[in-house]
């Protein structure tokens, strides 16, 4: 099939890139933007380890057809960390109360966290358990990932 | 990644995505949120020579609130209808359905259209919307026809939509009277996980203080999302007592045609009808009251 040029922002810069109908955005990401943040556990939209953010929405890459993405503004985990690479506050929090352990999981958990933080600056434990229903952890046992986004909630808010 | 060999068109208005339809032909299908599509795709259930998208058109989209009711743009997301404050407060029951769709990922993007147009039994959103009487707007390409919801699935993901058309608004009256509903998806697991049975209840009161309407929607309990009318009917016109709530609640339990599947037996699927719709309808009165 012929190729479509999509023209997007990932993290505040431009790209163009000439996609396959059939790619979707993680592939986009990962294989031609190198961005590898983001990763394919299910590739089926039951693990959240794809979890980018379209338009400050948390999307699963796995099932965002790459021409969607045109004209959008895609973040991934790449694009939290200030000029000089020091830590989101979420990943700090993540670092700090030890939410991360594989790290596997950990991108998706971050902009999932960001996603909700963004709409929801200080979620109960309850919010910040659906909206992180959809990101699996295979190692930390969730309870300090949970600490950790309340922790970033509240510095965020301070 | 999904199947190859399919174009893919990006429309951005509605008479634009019908024309691109009736062009490409049978082999062309409809994709809005790509929830299902994309699943399928990658699995091999669906080999489409050409994919429609239905996310760029500004008429497939938006809620519009009236004082009759309400009406879905088909391409709403379930994340609209979650973080929507007046469809909590008055249609709850949908407001629930739609909430617990998959996950906040998969409700950013996942359609309220797609979800009745993929027509599974399990079909959440679905059972909420049969609650409230929605009827369907479907666009033809010459012009446009109204369904009823109760009348638009023809099957296990069949639906009475022809080639080329698509799925426009969804309209739903507002309930005439004080009203209690809810629905309740029972699953094993707390999220992103199908029903194992769909159960859904309303009832609309009269001025005289009877049952005017009464609504009892279940999914995965037939070969589409369905109402009971058998149980409606025991509450219609009657007080509404638990003696009677919890004989439609027998009755709709004896109708569903439940089975055994991984996700559970048909004897707890029947179990669940029994003990869910009155406690449904408590929930919902103990809310209103506070
Ligand atoms: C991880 C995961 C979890 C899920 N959990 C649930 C759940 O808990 N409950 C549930 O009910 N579903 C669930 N689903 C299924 C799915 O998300 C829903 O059915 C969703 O509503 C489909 O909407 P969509 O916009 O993504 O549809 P799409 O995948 O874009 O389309 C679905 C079908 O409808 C057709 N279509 C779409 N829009 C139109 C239209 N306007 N006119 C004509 N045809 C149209 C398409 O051609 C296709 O056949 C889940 C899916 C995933 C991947
Ligand atoms: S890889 Fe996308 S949800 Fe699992
Ligand atoms: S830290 Fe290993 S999967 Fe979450």
């Amino acid at each position: 099939m012929e190729r479509i040029t999509i023209r997007f922002k990932v993290n505040g810069e431009d790209a163009t890139v000439a996609v396959e109908p059939h790619w979707n955005l993680l592939r986009v990401l990962r294989e031609e933007l190198e961005l590898t943040g983001a990763k394919e556990g299910c590739g089926a939209g039951e693990c959240g380890a794809c979890t980018v953010l379209v338009n400050g929405r948390a999307v699963n890459a796995c099932l965002y057809p790459a021409v969607e993405a045109d004209g959008a503004e895609v973040t991934t985990v790449e694009g939290l960390a200030g000029p000089g690479g020091e830590l989101h506050p979420i990943q700090r929090a993540f670092v700090e109360k030890g939410a991360v352990q594989c790290g596997f999981c950990t991108p998706g958990m971050v902009l999932s966290a960001k996603a909700l933080l963004d709409r929801m600056p200080l979620p109960s434990e309850e919010e910040i358990r659906t909206a992180l229903a959809g990101n699996l952890c295979r190692c930390t046992g969730y309870a300090q990932i949970i600490e950790a986004v309340q922790a970033a909630a509240e510095e965020l808010s301070r | 990644m999904a199947a190859k060999g399919f174009s893919y068109h990006r429309p951005t208005s509605l008479g634009e995505a019908l024309a691109l339809l009736a062009d490409l032909g049978p082999g062309a299908v409809p994709v809005a949120g790509a929830t299902d599509v994309w699943v399928n795709l990658r699995a091999g259930k669906l080999a489409p020579e050409a994919l429609v998208s239905l996310r760029n058109v500004p008429e497939l989209s938006g809620l519009r609130k009236t004082e009759h009711g309400l009406a879905l743009g088909a391409c709403v997301t379930h994340a609209e209808v979650e973080d929507d404050p007046w469809v909590a407060e008055h249609f709850p029951a949908l407001h629930q359905a739609c909430s617990g769709v998959g996950s906040r990922q998969v409700r950013n993007v996942a359609t309220v259209g797609g979800n009745l147009c993929n027509a599974a039994p399990s079909a959440d959103s679905a059972v909420g919307l049969l609650l409230y009487d929605a009827e369907c707007r479907i666009e033809t390409g010459i012009g446009h026809r109204d369904v009823p919801l109760t009348e638009f699935f023809a099957g296990p993901n069949r639906t009475v939509l022809g080639p080329g058309e698509v799925l426009a608004e969804i309209r739903l009256p507002l309930p005439a009277g004080r009203t209690f509903a809810g629905y309740r998806k029972i699953t094993r697991r707390k999220a992103v996980e199908l029903p194992m049975i769909g159960i859904g209840a309303r009832v609309t009161l009269g001025a005289d203080g009877r049952v005017a309407e009464a609504r009892i929607a279940l999914g995965v309990a037939g070969p589409t999302p369905l109402r009971v009318r058998k149980a409606e009917d025991r509450l219609e016109g009657e007080l509404l007592t638990r003696e009677a709530v919890a004989e439609a609640a027998e009755i709709a339990a004896q109708q569903a045609k439940v089975r055994d599947s991984w996700r559970g037996e048909a004897w707890y699927r029947r179990e669940m009808i029994r003990v869910w719709i009155p406690r449904i309808l408590d929930e919902a009165v103990l809310s209103r009251k506070g």
